[in-house]
């Protein structure tokens, strides 16, 4: 039998893809493939046999930096509400007193536009 | 700060209980691994010795449309194999391990493949089974499973459901026309239901313990892994297709076969669980050539394995 232990030939790439022009990039899954072209190819025979696609990106996993299962359970204790709309809600009410309707977001928006 | 080994598994069974899904690089119990690995290997590597015999009725098939068809179902179970294969190789890389290991495990014994594709298939009748029936059978199994608390597992079988899909009413066609066809072609069709129906009670495996010696599901619905009971899957089964084979004026070669209002479950004849086991061990009636399939295609193909994997080492040191 042959053995190709630690072989070139099984390296991880990671497949993402664009449906539409307009849509955003989605990773689909990940392949083995000894180099770039081959996984390119594979990616389109594994994913997209059927299914509309307009952008194809293959990335060999090495490449990515991703996070720790201690790094995304950091995230979670994060406290960003004076980064959000929702950290100044009781504008609404204080508007009120001052009896006028506070700008919603897209009043806030909308400024600019015809 | 030190965390122990019970603390970690205390916050493993709390996501699991969440609903929150584990990730390959994520910390996880030796034997959630482990059925993991066993679970998705022999799910991957059943894909692929399904996809090898069923290659073999291309020529055969009856008309080009057939062909063509069956030809994309052959494609999409092998690329089923190559989606489970990789969610299983990402597990196994911590105990140093890859695809090669997989493929020996299966060359040597060890690595296990579903008992439906150790049988044989004779006629185009059986072809048109396997797709209506053994795939609706993986349908009920695999759709079971897309709430499993291993998230790459999950992905992967979203993918391979939707394809499903297709495979089913490329069988359900299939047997339409048989059905609807000459007496001969009845004949054939009735044939091969006969022959396949104790492999598709046997598909969802042992209701218990009791008939084989061992199950792993009481572990797997712990781990999340699975949500329903062998015994369910196949009740579905029976609900699903039974009515069907009948209304279509084909017979199930069990005579006790009968739905009891009372219990609302399948009353059926079990299948012969000692034989099951021999199936699944390698001593099933097409085991060894199916087998030889896989490693003659194994072999013939290590060329390109080998030229495409070592060309940018000779690129180096030339």
């Amino acid at each position: 039998m042959v053995s190709e232990k630690g072989s070139l030939f099984y390296e991880v790439y990671e497949v993402f893809s664009k449906k539409t022009d307009t849509s955003a990039l989605q990773h689909q899954f990940s392949l083995l493939a000894p180099n770039q072209e081959l996984a390119f190819i594979m990616a389109k025979e594994n994913f997209f046999r059927r299914e509309q696609v307009a952008d194809i990106w293959v990335v060999k996993r090495e490449h990515i930096k991703r996070m720790s299962q201690e790094e995304k359970e950091a995230l979670n204790h994060l406290e960003k509400n004076y980064r959000e709309t929702k950290g100044y809600g009781y504008l609404k009410k204080k508007w009120r007193q001052y009896e006028q309707e506070q700008l919603t977001e897209k009043d806030i928006m909308g400024g600019g536009e015809g | 700060m030190e965390i122990s080994t019970n603390e970690r598994m205390d916050h493993f069974m709390n996501r699991i209980n969440d609903g929150e899904k584990i990730e390959a690089d994520d910390w996880m119990p030796d034997d959630y691994r482990e059925a993991l690995i066993r679970l998705i290997s022999m799910h991957g590597i059943s894909e692929i010795m399904g996809a090898l015999p069923e290659k073999e009725w291309v020529p055969k098939a009856p008309t080009v449309y057939r062909k063509l068809a069956i030809m994309a179902k052959v494609q999409d179970e092998m690329g089923h194999g190559q989606l489970l294969l990789r969610v299983a190789e990402d597990l196994m890389e911590p105990l140093g391990k890859n695809r090669d290991d997989i493929m020996k495990d299966l060359f040597s014994g060890k690595l296990k493949f579903h008992n439906v594709f150790h049988m044989k298939a004779p006629t185009w009748g059986d072809a048109g089974v396997i797709a209506w029936l053994v795939d609706g059978a993986a349908i009920i199994s695999q759709t079971m499973m897309l709430g499993t608390s291993y998230g790459p597992y999950g992905r992967a079988l979203k993918r391979i459901c939707a394809e499903e899909v297709f495979h089913a009413q490329h069988g359900e066609s299939i047997i339409m026309s048989l059905a609807e066809g000459t007496k001969e072609q009845r004949a054939l069709l009735q044939d091969s239901i006969n022959r396949w129906w104790s492999s598709l009670l046997m598909f969802f495996g042992p209701r218990t313990n009791a008939e084989t010696g061992h199950s792993n599901q009481d572990k797997n619905m712990r781990y999340k892994l699975r949500t329903k009971t062998n015994e369910q899957l196949r009740q579905e089964f029976l609900t699903k297709y039974v009515p069907r084979v009948w209304a279509l004026g084909l017979t199930i070669p069990d005579p006790t076969l009968r739905f009891d209002a009372e219990s609302s479950e399948w009353k059926y004849q079990q299948p012969d669980w000692e034989e099951f086991k021999k199936i699944v061990t390698g001593h099933g009636p097409k085991s060894k050539e199916r087998l030889a399939l896989r490693v003659q295609s194994y072999e013939m193909n290590s060329w390109v394995r080998e030229a495409l994997g070592t060309c940018r080492i000779s690129k180096v040191t030339r």
